[in-house]
Parts: structure tokens; sequence; C-alpha cells
């Protein structure tokens, strides 16, 4: 994936100022950076679920696999269901049972075509999720009978059920106890092998405990992108030396 | 005793006040009912009678003619009042939003006989002429239209009392629909859903206040008086479909109340019938209430 | 175009549709009562006897009209002193089993069939005093309007912030001089529409009036214990009546009730965008 000169207005203000990156194919990729320096912003330009917010403007190009997603011809529906999205506040359906949180996505995207096949993809994103082993047992039950470790597990199972290229991650532990959150970096790990994932966090230790490259994102500016070694031991950049020692934020 | 003590007593003895007219009402309901109840038993609601003369009480037509019309009247304002909460929550712009809103809260507060008077001498005749009679013609043979209609009938009051309900169901949808979480909405958009598969996921989500609006419609829809028997044919006989003339309970006490005294049994009776629609608002707005609270819960 | 696609274009469209045609009505209501209502009102409308009901004898509304804003003085002067301090005591002293007991019969009120609180004022006052009356009349439409009046009430005490309330306090004065003169005023707005809500209610009715006023079209006020009309009864039996003459009048008298209850709604929306800016 590829971004290429991407601004962002809210009304009249500029959020995000020119930012160029480059993310690679099966790994980790962390943008980090204080809360408001338009992280969240980023990941939602990537697959256009900032057109929610009428008052947002976007200019540039986001190309995934040499498709430029901004282009005219390209439906945004299309475009989201390229990607994979975990929340911050862990986000299922809570009317929805266990079994249909997970199956919504391909039912609506027409992406099985029998029963038995959409229950084996339902399994799999649920055993691909470390949750099938908990709620095996009752797949009918209401997803807000979960705690909220599984319930964050669930909605990574609905994520890559849609069998995307790519996942994005808002702050995906913040809203969890230290066990629960340890689970889901464990597991993001797994998921590099067969993924992208791009994750924002404005915990620094988080970035460089499991991302393989690292970008810094400062009052909606790009401040320093590298490798997560380098950019942790030798930061090019003074704010960003500020950052990864806890200076600010 | 000091001002504040003083003060706070005569709170308390307005605020009782309520409970004692709620009391008082249920009491004279039953004391004047009673003799109706001891002389007729069930079969007073069980059966069909309005013979004054040989003071001879059955007021089953009446439910009946309660029921229908309600339901008449939940059929057509259940999908438009949750198309106008989408609507107005989710598919315009916030300026019109405020005077789509207002314009339903005006609609709620347009006293009944109005909306009666309407019904009488504009709805009725549209009514008739360009839906009933094309539905009975052409469809005749279907036993909800095989009566000829007359311009007021059972149908007329269920369409009428329709368009009084909209704004209420309407309202207690919108305030759950505006209340959704954001995240549950980004949720349903990032798994590529287009804006109409979000809307049903989101109806799903509120799918309690939605019951809950439509149960407290359906109480105000069996209660309405005025508007009611002024289009509803206040004649005492079973329906034969939905285009024959009829009674509500409350046009039925309407309309046959003012000459009740002369006769020994009508009071009870009619009180009786006002007992029974009693029982049935509370019993359906207790149930659409708790909804309510299900549904904040829920959250 | 896919079909999913276009299943989105016919639901949304359906939506706005169903949506649109649920609001028109009220416009279709608006245009024919002044249409029809406005050729027959004028300043003597307002003040006359109603016309018999054979010819074109002018005539108007006097008695209703004059015996409306009676029994609205009198209902807001009963359900408004009931309405307020409830509404008072709810807000203020909201954790209480009884405040919680009130609020859930309250609820209940709100959507009781008025007819029945005809029925209850027939049978408390009409039928004791042997006489249909006007206090009967004002004695339900004011039961009819408590519920609406306190629950605002309540919310208008209970959007003042704590701050001020405790500012109040602190001053030293009595509860009564708090709640009624100081914080009454920052209430004041939220007050105000309750009052106006009951106002438009007790214009409205017409079937708590049924068994309780009789409707004396020749008298405009006789006294508290003597029949007295109103116009939302006086446009029921015109227009249940088989008189073509007495159906204009009737549309007369709903053009006269809906510019009272447009006013009164236009007044309230005022006061409250006045209070948010």
């Amino acid at each position: 994936m590829e971004i290429c000169d991407l601004n962002v207005w809210y009304g009249g203000n500029h959020v995000l100022k020119n930012i160029n990156l480059k993310i690679p194919k099966n790994v980790i990729f962390a943008i980090m950076g204080p809360s408001g320096c338009g992280k969240s912003t980023l990941l939602r330009a990537m697959n256009r679920l900032l057109e929610l917010n009428p008052t947002a403007k976007v200019s540039g190009q986001v190309m995934v696999d040499g498709i430029n997603i901004y282009s005219d011809k390209i439906d945004v529906t299309w475009v989201r269901r390229q990607f994979g999205m975990v929340f911050q506040i862990p986000n299922p359906f809570p009317h929805l049972s266990i079994y249909d949180n997970v199956a919504i996505g391909p039912k609506l995207n027409g992406l099985t075509k029998s029963k038995s096949e959409l229950d084996q993809l339902v399994r799999w994103a649920l055993e691909k999720a470390y949750l099938w082993d908990e709620v095996k047992d009752d797949l009918r039950r209401p997803a807000a009978a979960l705690s909220g470790g599984q319930q964050q597990r669930l909605c990574i199972a609905r994520a890559i059920a849609l069998k995307p290229r790519i996942i994005l991650m808002d702050e995906p532990t913040a809203n969890l106890d230290p066990v629960a959150a340890m689970k889901i970096e464990e597991l993001m790990l797994e998921l590099k092998e067969d993924y992208t994932i791009v994750i924002v966090t404005h915990n620094p230790q988080q970035a460089a405990r499991v991302s393989d490259y690292v970008a810094f994102l400062y009052l909606g500016e790009l401040v320093e992108v590298g490798e997560t070694s380098q950019v942790f031991t030798r930061p090019i950049n003074k704010l960003t030396e500020k950052y990864v020692v806890g200076r600010i934020g | 005793m000091n001002t504040d003590k003083a003060f706070r007593l005569s709170l308390f003895f307005f605020t009782i006040s309520s409970f004692i007219i709620v009391a008082s009402i249920v009491v004279s309901l039953i004391a004047t009912s009673y003799p109706i109840f001891m002389r007729d038993g069930l079969s007073f609601i069980i059966r069909g009678a309005w013979n004054p003369v040989r003071e001879d009480y059955g007021i089953l037509p009446a439910l009946l003619g309660t029921l229908i019309t309600s339901a008449i009247a939940i059929a057509i304002a259940l999908p438009l009042s949750i198309s106008l909460a989408v609507f107005s929550s989710e598919l315009i712009p916030g300026k019109f939003k405020i005077i789509m809103n207002n314009i339903s809260d005006l609609m709620a507060s347009l006293p009944s006989v109005i909306y009666g008077l309407w019904g009488l001498f504009v709805l009725a005749p549209i009514l008739h002429q360009f839906v009933m009679m094309p539905l009975h013609t052409h469809l005749g043979f279907i036993p909800l239209f095989s009566t000829r209609p007359v311009p007021t009938n059972l149908f007329t009051a269920g369409v009428l009392l329709a368009i009084m309900i909209v704004p209420f169901a309407s309202s207690v949808i919108r305030e759950a629909y505006s209340a959704i979480p954001y995240y549950l909405k980004e949720a349903a958009y990032s798994l590529g859903m287009n804006r109409w598969e979000v809307i049903r996921m989101m109806l799903g989500y509120i799918k309690s206040a939605i019951f809950a609006g439509t149960f407290l419609a359906l109480g105000r829809a069996m209660g309405e008086t005025v508007a009611v028997a002024m289009v509803v044919g206040n004649i005492m006989r079973f329906p034969k479909s939905l285009f024959d003339m009829g009674y509500t309970i409350s046009s039925l006490i309407a309309s046959q109340f003012p000459n009740a005294e002369v006769y020994e049994f009508m009071v009870p009776a009619l009180y009786g019938g006002a007992f029974m629609l009693f029982i049935m608002g509370l019993a359906i707005n207790l149930i659409g209430f708790s909804m309510m609270r299900r549904m904040v819960v829920h959250r | 175009m896919s079909f999913r696609k276009i299943k989105e274009r016919i639901m949304l469209g359906l939506i706005a549709i169903l949506a649109l045609l649920s609001a028109v009505p009220i416009f279709a209501i608006i245009f024919s009562v002044y249409f029809e209502g406005m050729k027959h009102v004028s300043l003597s409308f307002l003040i006359d006897l109603p016309p018999p009901p054979i010819g074109d004898k002018a005539g108007g509304i006097g008695p209703a009209l004059a015996g409306s804003l009676i029994l609205i003085a009198l209902a807001l002067a009963i359900g408004g002193t009931i309405g307020f301090f409830t509404g008072l005591f709810l807000s203020e002293f909201s954790h209480t089993k009884l405040a919680q007991q009130t609020q859930m019969i309250l609820q209940i009120m709100v959507e009781f069939p008025t007819i029945i609180v005809g029925l209850f004022a027939y049978t408390v006052l009409v039928l004791p005093l042997k006489r249909f009356n006007a206090l009967a009349g004002a004695f339900a439409l004011a039961i009819v309007i408590i519920p609406y009046i306190a629950l605002n009430v309540k919310e208008a005490y209970k959007s003042i912030s704590f701050t001020l309330k405790e500012a109040a306090f602190s001053l030293g004065l009595s509860a009564p001089t708090a709640y009624l003169r100081v914080l009454l005023g920052a209430a004041k707005s939220g007050v105000l529409t309750a009052l106006l809500i009951g106002m438009a209610k007790a214009a409205g009715e017409t079937a708590p009036l049924l068994f309780t006023i009789l409707g004396s079209t020749f008298t405009y006020f006789a006294g508290l214990d003597q029949p007295i009309h109103a116009i939302p009864l006086l446009i029921y039996n015109f227009a249940l009546s088989p008189y073509e003459r007495w159906h204009q009048v009737a549309w007369g008298a709903s053009a006269v009730l809906l510019t009272i209850i447009l006013t009164i709604f236009l007044v309230s929306r005022m006061i409250i965008r006045g209070a948010r800016t």
C-alpha cells in the first residue's frame, strides 16, 4: 500500500499535511503519536471511512496493489471490503449472535455460496482469532454476553471473515485489561503471516513490542518513518527521540 | 413548624394528589360498572347486543371495533413512522432535520377534534372514492373488502388513527435511532455495507424501541375518542368486513352516554366498557414502558 | 449496476417517499381548515351567538370562545398548580421511591384515554351538583394536563446546574424562596413551555368535556356551577349535526382553534430557541 500527498481537512482545519507512506506486505506497521495528532484520521482515510463525516475533505492518493482507491470509478463499499477494521471500543453488534456477527459481512458481500461454506468460514475466522474454543458451544449467544477481550477478538474475526488484504487497527487494546491486551498482541503477530496490519497506538511501548515498521505522526505531520528497531534506537528527528523516551504525549 | 418543613409537606401533598386521582378513577370505574358485571358476568363482554329498552347490553362488537381500527392504524403507521424517523435522523442534513422534527411535533399537538372534522369532511370522501370503492369493486370477493362501503366506517377510522399516531411512534423510534453509538455505524460501514444495509442493521439494533413505540402508539389508538366517533359510523353490530360501520369502546361511550341516565343498566354498561378500555390500555402501556426500559439496559 | 445497489436505491427512495407521505396530512389539514374556515371568520363570528341551523343567518361562536378561555384559565389554575409542585418534587427528590412511582403514575396518566377522565368528572362533580357545570369541565381538563406540566417542569428544574442551586441555598434562603424566587428565574423558559403545553392540551381536548359542561349555546358565562360551552365541543356537535350551516360554523371554529394552537406552538418554540442561545 502506498499513500501519496494525502491531505485532510475538517471544515477549515488542516489535520493531515502531505502524508507520504509506503507500507510493505505482511508486516505490522504502527502509526504512533500523541492523542489528537491525526492517527485515527489517517487510518480512516485508508478505507475511506472518513467519508461518514460530512465535514471531512480529502485530497491525494491511496494506492492498494496499484489501484487508487480514491479514483472516481471505484465503489466505496468495495474499498472498505479490502480492509478489515478493528476499533478502539470493542464494537460487535450487540443484538446479533456471535455467529451472525462474523457471518454478516460474508453474507452481505456474497463471499460464500452455501450454508456449509459459510459455517466453515465462520469457524475458520473464529479459530484465527483465537476465539473458537471459547465460544464453539454457544455460537447463538448474543455477542453482548462476551467479555471485553472476547468481544475484541470477535471483532477481529468479523474483520478477517471478509478475507481483506489489509487489517486496520485503531488502538485495539486501549479499552482492555493487560491480559486481554497481551492476547490481542500475540494474535497480531500470528496474523502477520497472512495479512498486512496497520495499527494506530498512542503507546510507544506497544509499537516497539509488535511492529516491524513505525511512523511517528505529530500535529498532522509525518515526522519520521522507518524500521522499528532503527526508530527506537537511533531516531533521526529530535521530536521522535523525545516521544519515544516519553517526554511528549 | 419552620417554612422548609411546611414547603416540603405541601410538595408532598401535591405529589400524592396524582395517586389519589388515579386511584379514584379506578374506584369510580369499578364501583359504577359493578352492577352490570354482577348481573351479566362475562356475557357482557363476549356477546353483541345494545337494546336499552330491554336493558340488554353486550360490548363485544365495540371491543372488536377497537381492535380492528387500532390494527389498521398500526399496520399503516408502523412503516410510515419508521421511515419518518430514519429519514429525519439519517438521510437529511441538520437544518431540515429540525424542520422535520418540528412538523412531527406539530402533528402530535393538533387537537383530535380537528383531525376528526378533517377526517369526516375531507379524508372520508377521498378514501371512499379512491380507495375503498375500487377495492370493493375489484377485490370484493376477499372477505375483508366484501361490504359495500359508505364513507364513514372502521377502515376510515383506522386510517385517520394511523395519521394521528405516526408522530408518537416516530418520535420514540427517532430518539432511539439518534442515540445509536457512532462506533456501531462505523463497524457496519467498515464491513462494506451500503447505506441501506447499515440502516437495516441499525433498525435491528433498536428493535425494542420500535416495539415500544408501536405499543405506545397502539395505546393512543385504542383510547382515542372524538376523532374516531366522528368517522367510524357508530352502529352496534358485528363488523362483517373492514368496510363495515361500527363502534369502538370509546366512541360507544361518547355517543351513548348522553342518554344513558334514562336506563337502569346503561350507565354501568358504559362504565364497564370504560373499565375494559382502561385495563387494555394499561396492559399495553406497561408492555411499552418495559420495552423502553429494556432498551436502556441493553446499552 | 449491481442488484445490491439497485436494492439500496429502491429502499432509500421508499423511506424518503413514506417519510414525506406521513407529513402530507398535517399540511392538508391546515390548508383545509383555513380554506374552509376563514370564509366564515370575522370579528362578529368571534362574539355572536351561533346561527340557527336552517337559513343563512349570520352568527358566531361567542359563547364557545368565552367558555374555552374560562375553562383554559381554570384548568391551568388547578392543573398548573398541582403539576408545577409535582414537577418540583420530582426534580428535587428524584432519589426517593415516591418520586419514581409518581413518575410512573404520570406516564400512565399521559396515556390515559381522556374519555375516562370525562366519565370520572361526571361522577364526582356533575352527579352531586345535579347539573352540568363549568367546574366539572375544568376539573377534567386539569387532570388531563397535570402529567404534561409535571413532567416538563421536572425537566426544567433538572436542567438548572447544581452550582447554581448551591449558590441559592448558600445565601441562607428558605426552600420556598430559593425554589420559587431565585431558581424559578433559571428554570423560567422550561416552566413557561410546560404551561404552554398544558394550555394547548386544555384548549384542544374534547372528550373530557362531552359529559361535563353540556355546551350551553346561548349563554357566555353564568357561573362555575352552570353549564358552559367550549370550541372543541362545538366543533364536535356541529360537525355531527345534519345541517350545512352548522358545518360551516364548525369549520370556522376550527380555524379559530387551530390559530390558538399554532400560536401556542410557535411561542413555545421561540421560548425554547431563546433559551438555547
